[in-house]
C-alpha cells in the first residue's frame, strides 16, 4: 500500500526538480554477498542450483565475484521432527574466478537435487567456507501458484509513456500465501495474499516504459514463505525510487545467511555481541511459474 | 508523583490561608469587543496601575477583577487596538462591557503599533508563541497563501520536516505530540495538499496561540506542545465580505447579523484551483483542497452566550479515474457560555470530530477508507476568586472510534475480498484545576494538576501471545519480527482491555525584577495515549493512529524550562531566551521493514522507547515602528533510543537483545542543530509595505548507504545506523510587497494587492537525497530532490 502513496508523492512533487550531485559515501569492508534464489519448474528433472558469490563494495563501485574453499548444500529428510535421511549436494566453481557455484559434474557421483524429492519433507542448508570464515543458510521448498492469464492492458496511471500487463492467478485457499513476481529487467513485486485468500485474483503492474512491438516480456511467478517475503519487501522498498519524503528508515537488508564461524552455541549462541559480523543475501528454494507476453 | 501531589496539597493550603485577610471588595467584570464588529477580543489586558494589578480577558473575551473598595483608572490595552482609559469608582459590583476601536492611521504619517506581540513580564506562562493574523497575513509563504503553520515556522523552536511535509514539529517533538485545536476541537491532520498548506482559512481565525512548554493543566493528551486556534464568530452589528484570488486558491468569507448585537454568522470557504501542478501530465488527473468554515452565535443575555462551529475540510486526488485519493477533517461542536456570578465563569463544549481518509485504486480493485472518530465533552470553569488569585478547574471526557481501515471490491469483477480491519475503541477522561496565583508584588505562580484516566475497550478480536510478548528477536538476524498470536479473544465492547492513570502535575513561576525583567521557570508533565502510526520522515495522511492498550503504553513527558525576558525601551523591543530539558518515555518505534498500512496487529511492529530533547531558544524582536520584526535562533538536539528488552532466562540461556539500532540513541528525523529565522516588515508609506524573511537550518538526518550489493540483477544499497548523515543545510530568503491602493480611502470596498517571491536566490534546498542505479546507464548516482525552486506569486485581497 505504501508504495502506492510513493507514486502519489511523486505525483504530488511534479513540481519538484531532481538532478545528480557527488556525494561522499562511507565506506566498509567488503561483505560476502551470496545470491542463492533457486527456482524450480517442477517439471524438470532436476533442481537448477546455481549459488552466485561475490563481495560487497561502496555504493559506487561494482560487486567482484569472489571464489569460495567450498560450497555444500546439505538436505536433511525429517519425520515427525528427527532427521531420517540426509543427502549432500557438492558445489564447484562453473568457471575459475566466476563466483559461480553449481553442483560439481566432476564428482564421484550426481551432485544434482532431483525434483522428485521435493515431495518429501526436507530442509536445505547451506554451508560455505570463504576465507576461513563458515557461513551457513537455512531454507525450505516453497511452491507456487500458475499464471492462470497474462495479457496486455492500454492503461496508464501517471504518464503515457507506460505499458500495462494484467496478471491473473488464483490463490491457493489451504494456506497463507506469498508470492514473489519477477517481471524481468530487475523489476520484482511481492504480495500476500491476506485480502485474496483463494480467489482469483488480477491486477495491473506498469512498466515505466514502452516496448518496440514483438518483444517479448517474461514474467515468473514465484512462492515465498514470510521471511522470503519480508527480505524482499524490504529490498525492494529499499531500491524504489520514491521522493524521499516518505521514505521509511531505511535498514541494512539482512538475509538467512549467517557467520557461524564463532558461534559454538556453548559460549556464544547469538550474534548479540558481533553485532557487525554477517554476510548479505538469501538462500531459498521455490517453485516458479512463467509466461511470456509478446507486447503488441 | 507522590511528592508533586504533596507539594501541591501544600500550596493549596499555602494559598487557602491568604484568602482569609479579605476586606470590603468588588467586583467588576465584563466582556471586551472590537467595537465596530462585536467580536470578542482574546488576550486584552486590562490594567490597574495605581495597584499594579491587572487581568486579560479570556478565550471568550471576558474578565472579572475584584479590587478593595475604592477609585481606580483602568486602562485597557489590546495589540492593534487604541488603548481605553477609564476611571472607575468602585463602589458596587459593576459590570462594564468595552468596545474598542481599532488604530487609526495619522494621516501624514504613518504610526504603526499593531503587532506589538508583547511578552508579559509578569505572567508565569512562558514558552508561548502568539502571532496575531495581521502577522500571518504578511510573511511572505509560497504561492501567496496565507499559511498559520509555516508563519509560526519563523519562531524559535518550531521547525517542520521541510517543503511538502505534514505536520510540525516543537522543541525535538513528533508531529503526532501537537495538539490542534479548532474553537477546542482536536484536528488530526493540520495539513492540505501533503503540506504544501495548512488547513486554517486565515480570513476566519481571531487568535493563534503556540504553547511549547509550560503547558496549563487545562490541556493534555499530546505531550509536545499546543496549537490553540479560536475561529471568528462572526460581525453581529453589520454584514460584511473578505476574500482572496491567488494563483493556486480563492476564498470568501461571509460575516453579519442575524439579531443585529445578538446573533451573528460567518461562512467562509477556500478552494484550490482543481489540476493544481498537474496540468503537464495528458492524463486527466486532478489534485485539489476546499474548507468550509462555519459559525453562528446568539448571545441570550449578559449571562448566557451560545456558539455552534464548524469546520469541513477535503482533498481530493485523482488519476486517470483509476486512482482516487479523498481525505480530511470534519468538526462540529457547540458551546456554551454561562456565568454563575461576576467572578464564575464556565463554558461547556459538546465536540464531534472526524478524520477520513479513503483510497481507491482501480488497477487493483479496491476501495479502502480508515478515520477516526471522537466525541468529546468538556466543562472549563474559570473562577476569579480575588486579583491575585484565580482558578481554572473542568472536566473533559472523550470517546474514541478508530477505523484502521476497511477495504472493499470496487467491482464484482476484483479478486479482493471485503474485509474491516477491526476497529479499536477508547475513552479518556480528565480533570483539572490549575491556579494563577500572584504571590507577591514580584513573584507569581501558576500551578495545578491534571488527572487522566485512559480506558482501551473491548474490541472483535483481540490477539493472544506466548509470555504476553508481541515481538520476538531473532538473536542471529539482531532483528525484532512479528510473533505469532497463540490465540485470539473476543472481548465484549463493555470490557476494559487496558487501563491507565496519570497525575500529571504542572508549575510556573515568574519571578518579576522590575517592570522590564523577569525570570520564568516551569515544569510539565503530560501524558499522551494516541500515537500516530508513521515510520516515515514525515507523516503522510494515510498515517492512522492507534490507542494506548495492552501491548502500547502511553508517552510520558516530563518537560523543564527556564527563561529570561526582558522588555528594552518601554517595550519597543523585547528580547527573551529559554532552556529546556524533555525527557519522553514509551516513545514508541517500529522493527526495521515495519508494515504499519492495514496491518491488523500493529502490536507485533512496535516497540516502547525513550526520546529526550534539549535546547535553547533566544528571540529578539522590534515591536513598534515602521520597521518590525524579529530574530529567532534555537540550538537544539532531539534524539531517541530504544534498547533491548531486559533477557529472559529460557532453558538455562539468557535471550538477550540489542534493541533497534543496536539499542543507541540515534537523531530523529526533526534533529536540527541550528535553526536561524529573520522577519522584518517594514511601512514605507500608506500605500506599500515591505516584508521579508530568511531561514537557515542544519539539514535533516538522513542515511547513507554504507555498501551495495546485488541479489538477482537487483542493486541494493544498504545502511548501518540509523540517521549517521544530514542533509546539505537548508535556507532560504522570501520578500514580499503589500500594495493598498489609494483609492480605498474613504470607500466601502477595500483591497490589496499581495506580490511575494519564495527562495528568492533560487536555492535548492534538498528535500531527500536518493540512491539508485540510473536505469539507462546502470551506473549508480545519488538524486537530490528539492521541491520548490523560486516561485513568485500574487494574491488580490479585498473586503467590503
Amino acid at each position: 500500500m505504501k508504495k502506492y502513496i510513493f507514486l502519489l508523492a511523486i505525483l504530488a512533487l511534479n513540481v519538484s526538480c531532481e538532478e545528480v550531485i557527488e556525494v561522499e559515501v562511507p565506506n566498509e569492508e567488503p561483505r560476502l554477498v551470496v545470491d542463492g534464489l533457486i527456482r524450480v519448474d517442477i517439471d524438470e528433472p532436476y533442481i537448477p542450483v546455481e549459488v552466485k558469490l561475490s563481495l560487497s563494495s561502496d555504493f559506487f563501485n561494482n560487486n567482484t565475484p569472489t571464489s569460495a574453499e567450498s560450497v555444500l548444500i546439505q538436505y536433511d529428510e525429517y519425520e515427525d521432527g528427527t532427521i531420517i535421511n540426509s543427502f549432500f549436494s557438492n558445489l564447484a566453481e562453473l568457471e575459475p574466478g566466476s563466483g559461480i557455484y553449481t553442483p560439481d559434474p566432476n564428482f564421484s557421483s550426481d551432485q544434482r537435487i532431483p525434483t522428485s524429492i521435493l515431495d518429501r519433507n526436507l530442509v536445505f542448508n547451506l554451508l560455505i567456507r570463504h576465507e576461513g570464515r563458515l557461513y551457513l543458510a537455512t531454507t525450505e521448498y516453497v511452491p507456487a501458484v500458475p499464471i492462470d492469464s497474462l495479457i496486455q492492458g492500454d492503461g496508464t496511471l501517471f504518464n503515457d509513456d507506460e505499458t500495462e500487463i494484467i496478471i491473473t492467478f488464483t490463490d491457493d485457499p489451504d494456506r497463507d500465501s506469498f508470492y514473489l513476481f519477477d517481471f524481468s529487467f530487475s523489476e520484482f513485486l511481492v504480495t500476500e495474499d491476506e485480502f485474496y485468500k483463494g480467489q482469483q485474483f488480477s491486477f495491473s503492474y506498469f512498466y515505466d516504459q514502452i516496448f518496440e512491438p514483438n518483444t517479448e516480456i517474461e514474467i515468473g511467478l514465484m512462492g515465498a514463505d514470510q521471511t522470503f517475503f519480508n527480505y524482499m519487501d524490504l529490498l525492494i522498498e529499499q531500491t524504489t525510487n520514491d521522493a524521499g519524503i516518505f521514505s521509511t528508515p531505511v535498514a541494512t537488508v539482512r538475509g538467512n545467511v549467517f557467520d557461524i564461524t564463532d558461534i559454538d552455541n556453548m559460549d556464544l549462541f547469538d550474534n548479540v555481541e558481533q553485532p557487525n559480523v554477517f554476510p548479505l543475501g538469501y538462500f531459498a528454494i521455490v517453485q516458479e511459474y512463467k509466461d511470456t507476453l509478446v507486447i503488441q | 508523583m507522590y511528592q508533586h501531589l504533596r507539594l501541591f496539597v501544600i500550596t493549596i493550603f499555602f494559598l487557602s490561608s491568604i484568602c482569609l485577610f479579605s476586606q470590603q471588595k468588588f467586583t467588576i467584570s465584563g466582556t471586551i469587543t472590537e467595537a465596530s464588529s462585536n467580536e470578542t477580543l482574546i488576550g486584552v489586558t486590562l490594567l490597574v496601575p495605581e495597584i499594579n494589578t491587572g487581568v486579560t480577558t479570556n478565550d471568550y473575551g471576558f474578565y472579572s477583577l475584584t479590587l478593595p473598595e475604592g477609585d481606580y483608572q483602568i486602562r485597557l490595552s489590546y495589540l492593534g487596538y487604541q488603548d481605553i482609559v477609564q476611571t472607575i469608582s468602585l463602589t458596587q459590583d459593576l459590570r462594564l462591557n468595552f468596545g474598542m476601536f481599532e488604530e487609526v492611521e495619522q494621516l501624514d504619517e504613518v504610526v504603526v503599533t499593531e503587532d506589538v506581540e508583547k511578552i508579559n513580564i509578569r505572567k508565569p506562562q512562558m514558552s508561548v508563541n502568539t502571532l496575531s493574523v495581521q502577522t500571518i497575513k504578511k510573511i511572505p509563504v509560497i504561492l501567496g497563501e496565507a499559511d498559520v503553520i509555516k508563519s509560526l515556522l519563523l519562531l524559535p523552536g518550531v521547525t517542520s520536516a521541510g517543503e511538502a511535509s505534514s505536520g510540525f514539529n516543537v522543541r525535538g517533538g513528533a508531529a503526532d505530540q501537537n495538539l490542534i485545536l479548532l474553537d477546542e476541537a482536536t484536528i488530526f491532520n493540520s495539513s492540505h495538499l501533503f503540506g504544501f498548506f495548512s488547513v486554517f482559512n486565515p480570513d476566519a481565525i481571531k487568535d493563534v496561540k503556540l504553547f511549547k512548554g509550560g503547558i496549563p493543566s487545562r490541556y493534555g493528551g499530546r505531550v509536545s506542545s499546543v496549537l490553540e486556534i479560536f475561529q471568528k464568530e462572526g460581525n453581529s452589528n453589520k454584514f460584511h465580505m473578505t476574500g482572496g484570488i491567488g494563483v493556486v486558491a480563492s476564498r470568501l468569507l461571509a460575516e453579519g447579523p442575524i439579531v443585529k448585537d445578538k446573533a451573528a454568522f460567518l461562512i467562509g470557504g477556500r478552494a484550490s484551483y482543481a489540476h493544481l501542478f498537474l496540468p503537464i501530465f495528458d492524463v486527466a488527473n486532478k489534485a485539489y483542497f476546499y474548507d468550509l468554515n462555519a459559525k453562528l452565535n446568539y448571545k441570550i443575555n449578559e449571562r448566557n452566550n451560545i456558539y455552534l462551529s464548524g469546520y469541513f475540510g477535503r482533498d481530493v486526488f485523482s488519476v486517470s479515474d483509476s486512482f482516487i485519493n479523498t481525505y480530511g477533517n470534519g468538526v462540529v461542536n457547540f458551546r456554551w457560555n454561562h456565568l454563575f456570578s461576576n467572578k464564575l465563569f464556565s463554558n461547556l463544549s459538546l465536540i464531534y470530530s472526524d478524520y477520513y481518509y479513503g483510497l481507491e485504486l482501480d488497477f487493483v480493485g479496491f476501495k479502502w477508507n480508515s478515520g477516526i472518530q471522537n466525541f468529546n465533552v468538556k466543562y472549563d470553569l474559570k473562577h476569579y476568586l480575588s486579583e491575585k488569585l484565580r482558578l481554572n478547574y473542568g472536566i473533559n471526557n472523550i470517546y474514541y472510534k478508530f477505523n484502521p481501515g476497511k477495504i472493499v471490491p470496487n467491482s464484482p469483477e476484483s479478486g479482493i475480498v471485503e474485509e474491516q480491519l477491526i476497529e479499536k475503541y477508547a475513552n479518556e477522561f480528565a480533570a483539572y484545576i490549575d491556579v494563577e496565583h500572584s504571590v507577591t508584588e514580584d513573584l507569581s505562580l501558576e500551578y495545578g494538576l491534571r488527572f487522566s484516566y485512559f480506558m482501551r475497550l473491548g474490541q472483535e478480536e483481540l490477539n493472544v501471545y506466548e509470555n504476553n510478548n508481541p515481538v520476538i528477536f531473532d538473536p542471529f538476524l539482531l532483528i525484532y519480527r512479528e510473533a505469532e498470536p497463540i490465540g485470539t479473544i473476543n472481548p465484549d465492547r463493555g470490557e476494559t482491555l487496558a487501563s491507565f492513570a496519570n497525575l500529571e502535575p504542572r508549575i510556573s513561576l515568574a519571578y518579576t525584577l522590575n517592570s522590564d525583567n523577569s525570570f520564568k521557570a516551569s515544569y510539565t508533565r503530560l501524558a499522551q495515549y494516541l500515537h500516530l502510526l508513521s515510520n516515515t520522515s514525515s507523516p503522510t495522511p494515510l498515517d492512522v493512529w492507534t490507542p494506548s492498550g495492552p501491548f502500547i503504553k502511553p508517552q510520558l513527558l516530563d518537560q523543564y524550562a527556564l527563561g529570561y525576558f526582558r522588555n528594552i525601551k518601554n517595550g519597543d523591543y523585547s528580547f527573551e531566551t529559554e532552556v529546556f530539558y524533555k525527557d519522553i518515555q514509551n516513545r514508541i518505534d517500529y522493527i526495521d521493514g515495519a508494515n504499519l498500512i492495514a496491518n491488523n496487529a500493529i502490536e507485533q511492529v512496535i516497540l516502547n522507547g525513550t526520546a529526550r530533547a534539549y535546547g535553547l531558544e533566544l528571540l529578539f524582536r522590534k515591536n513598534l515602528g515602521k520597521f518590525q520584526g524579529w530574530l529567532a535562533y534555537t540550538l537544539s538536539r532531539s534524539e531517541q533510543r530504544t534498547p533491548g528488552r531486559p533477557p529472559v532466562e529460557d532453558n538455562g540461556r539468557s535471550n538477550r537483545e540489542t534493541g533497534i539500532n543496536l539499542g543507541q540513541w540515534y537523531s530523529t528525523p526533526y534533529d536540527k542543530t541550528h535553526d536561524i529565522s529573520v522577519y522584518g516588515s517594514y511601512t514605507l508609506n500608506k500605500k506599500w509595505t515591505f516584508n521579508s524573511n530568511f531561514i537557515y537550518q542544519t539539514g535533516q538526518p538522513t542515511n547513507y548507504p554504507i555498501g551495495q550489493f546485488e541479489f538477482q540483477g537487483i542493486v541494493v544499497p544498504y545502511y548501518g545506523l540509523r540517521n549517521q548523515e544530514r542533509l546539505p543545510d537548508y535556507h532560504r530568503l522570501d520578500i514580499s510587497a503589500t500594495l493598498t491602493p489609494k483609492k480605498n480611502e474613504g470607500r466601502k470596498w477595500k483591497s490589496e494587492w499581495v506580490f511575494s517571491i519564495y527562495n528568492v536566490y533560487n536555492r535548492m534546498n534538498a528535500a531527500s537525497i536518493n540512491f539508485r542505479e540510473n536505469q539507462d546507464t546502470g551506473v549508480n548516482e545519488a538524486v537530490r530532490t528539492s521541491i520548490f525552486g523560486i516561485v513568485p506569486s500574487v494574491t488580490y485581497n479585498f473586503k467590503f
